[in-house]
């Protein structure tokens, strides 16, 4: 990516993160593929999460203990951490990068709308959550969704993602992949509450705080501390090195990495 | 970015709208071309119109009839579809596209039903055993069908494949997630693409159906040279919008022609495919001697038509969003690939030939032409049936 482009994205992921903190006012349904009203939840609450990558090591507990946590099935994950060896083209110095994924419970989620049957929706406490006995599994919301957080679950043949553990949320738990995280990376919270340790920590790093793929104008509420701007979008030079393993009939045994 | 990265732990993210989905975009734009193609002969009482209309009707109701199946099919919980009008969502495209489906399935059919009813009581007259007794009951009674409440049914339906052109058009469209579907030419698109597998099919079901009408050949290679350079003039400014950074899926485009020898291959087939299409009916079309072989034009052009549905719906959703490259899709040889296609396929065939066999559809005066031209030797040039 040239290096004009990439500045314009590190300033709109900036700025973009700096808008998405200010409340909008619940948006009232008008047009088609506006948001409809949101329903339940606790209205004087809105949750967002705010991951500090400087702590994250990559260690994959929040990833397993999600799967745990919520019975996902084998190869559907909510959560997870995408690892990156990066090389500086120059020196060949080797980094590694750790980057947790998961649903961003966005404030203007293109995922609810589209949905044709209101099984998808957003509470107002900003939660986005599936109705799995409304669900019909038209995998609109999959495809609408800009980060792939969505999967249909092969068990139940519905929409599955993240819902920041909100059973554990209404027990007064954590959610298991901030429970489990070992570094403390993870921290979510009551945005509204000025006091809660989101806020506190929201108020004090404003000016750095990313999110992913500003330019899709979802307004992602979960905020990545000591981001790397190129990382927050699609990122050009960026290749998967899995390649599948299958044995002789074609059936898929396991992963191999390019090259390394 | 003066450094290289490698994504080393990716979960693998499979497709989420199967190939029966572009079973239903396929169909479902056969069904609204045809219907188009229908109407100068039918609604506007174009004689010369009158066969094209017939073989268009056809076509439409047996397309929108298993168009629907398909669409069925692509939900995970196909028994829950009574959903969708339990819990109605104004707002979704999908939901609103769900109102106007069945509202134009039953125009259609009532359509139908309206034009075939004369061939179908001259049928019941005759002496043809079960074949009298069906064509008895699906006609209904001894009434007439007004002719204007037949115009009515008739701009009704219009009115409503309208509704299913913007609506399936947009319901991709709008997936700002996919960035190569993200643009308003997608709808135009589809519609375009739509007319010119339309076309292509009634040549060739005027072939099989041994009605061989060399008239309507030369009509379907007119509008499908207009859609071919509809088409052409849609991807131009969808192009030129990308390259003015008006519109982000030419871009996407681009970057996964450069990126991939698979997406080079396709882009290059689906361009020589739609050019040659294009020249091959302006020389048929200009050569009377050469109308028999529409039928021929006709499977390029279906083949066109539902190419560009399955690039546009399958291989779109392969392009990873998270990262560059693409994740695989193997079609999977159960009922959520091969099996589906051809299911569907099979469908279809089915219905026309039911319909064929119980609904004279050629029409009354169409009966005595065919008997006589399916018995006669040389028919490859299709002699005018009508006029
Ligand atoms: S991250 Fe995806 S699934 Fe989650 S709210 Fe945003 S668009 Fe919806
Ligand atoms: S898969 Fe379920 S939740 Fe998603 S859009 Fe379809 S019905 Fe709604
Ligand atoms: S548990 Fe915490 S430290 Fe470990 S990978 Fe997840 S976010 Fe990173």
């Amino acid at each position: 990516m040239d290096p004009i482009r990439r500045s314009l994205l590190g300033q709109l992921a900036k700025l973009t993160a700096g808008a998405a903190l200010v409340p909008l006012s619940s948006v009232a349904s008008a047009g088609i593929n506006d948001q409809p009203p949101r329903r339940g939840g606790d209205p004087e609450k809105r949750y967002g999460m705010l991951i500090d990558l400087r702590r994250c090591i990559g260690c994959q507990a929040c990833t397993v203990s999600c799967h745990i946590e919520n019975a996902a099935p084998l190869g559907n994950f909510r959560t997870v951490v995408s690892q990156f060896e990066v090389e500086h083209e120059e020196t060949g110095e080797l980094a590694t990068f750790m980057l947790p994924r998961l649903c961003n419970h966005c404030e203007n989620p293109p995922c609810v709308p589209v949905c044709p049957v209101q099984a998808t929706f957003q509470r107002q406490d900003g939660i986005v959550v599936v109705d799995s006995d409304r669900c019909v599994g038209c995998a609109y919301c999959v495809n609408a969704c800009p980060y792939d957080a969505r999967f249909i679950n092969p068990r139940t043949q519905t929409a599955d993602k993240c819902t920041f553990c909100a059973h554990r949320l209404e027990a007064n738990l954590l959610p298991a992949c901030v429970e489990s995280c070992v570094g403390g990376a993870r921290i979510i919270g009551d945005m509204r509450d000025p006091q809660s340790e989101i806020s506190q920590l929201i108020e004090q790093h404003r000016g750095e705080l990313m999110v992913l793929k500003p330019e899709k104008n979802t307004l992602p509420q979960v905020f990545y501390l000591g981001m790397d701007e190129r990382f927050t979008t699609r990122p050009d030079g960026i290749k998967p090195a899995i390649w599948d393993v299958a044995n002789q009939n074609g059936k898929e045994i396991g992963y191999e990495f390019d090259g390394h | 970015m003066n450094s290289m990265a490698i994504e080393m732990l990716v979960p693998r993210y499979g497709i989420a709208w199967y190939p029966w989905a572009v079973q239903y975009f396929f169909l479902i734009a056969l069904s609204y071309a045809t219907l188009w193609l229908a109407v100068p002969g039918l609604i506007f009482g174009k004689k010369a119109w009158m066969p094209t209309a017939r073989i268009a009707m056809l076509a439409c109701v047996s397309t929108t009839l298993v168009g629907p199946v398909a669409l069925l099919a692509d939900l995970h919980q196909p028994l829950r579809f009574w959903h969708f009008y339990g819990y109605p969502a104004p707002w979704s495209w999908m939901s609103l596209g769900s109102f106007i489906l069945p509202l134009y399935l039953g125009a259609v059919v009532v359509l139908a039903w309206m034009s075939w009813r004369p061939a179908l009581k001259a049928r019941s007259q005759h002496d043809d055993g079960w074949f009298s007794k069906v064509a008895g009951w699906l006609s209904w009674g001894h009434w007439e069908v007004p002719r204007p409440l037949m115009v009515l049914v008739g701009l009704g339906a219009l009115a409503l494949s309208l509704g299913i052109m913007v609506y399936t058009g947009a319901e991709v469209a709008i997936v700002r997630a996919r960035p190569l579907w993200h643009t308003y030419w997608l709808p135009f698109a589809f519609v375009a693409t739509g007319f010119i597998g339309a076309c292509g099919l009634v040549m060739l079901l005027n072939r099989i159906s041994q009605v061989r009408n060399a008239i309507t050949n030369r009509q379907m290679f007119s509008v499908m040279i207009g859609a071919c350079i509809a088409m052409g003039f849609i991807a131009l400014t969808w192009f030129l919008d990308g390259v003015n950074a008006v519109d982000g899926s030419v871009a996407m485009a681009l970057d996964s022609i450069k990126d991939s020898e698979q997406w080079r291959n396709t882009a290059l087939w689906g361009g020589i495919a739609g050019i040659a299409l294009f020249v091959i009916a302006i020389i048929l079309r200009l050569r009377e001697r050469l109308w028999g072989w529409g039928w021929l034009v006709g499977l390029l052009a279906l083949h066109v038509a539902w190419m560009f549905r399955w690039v546009v719906l399958m291989d779109v959703q392969t392009v990873a969003r998270n990262s560059a490259g693409y994740h695989n899709y193997d079609m999977a040889f159960g009922s959520y690939g091969l099996m589906g296609i051809l299911g569907t396929f099979g469908l279809w065939i089915a219905a026309i030939l039911l319909i064929d066999l119980f609904v004279p559809w050629r029409g009354n005066e169409a009966r005595a032409i065919t008997d006589k031209s399916s018995s006669s030797s040389d028919i490859s040039t299709g002699a005018p049936s009508h006029g």
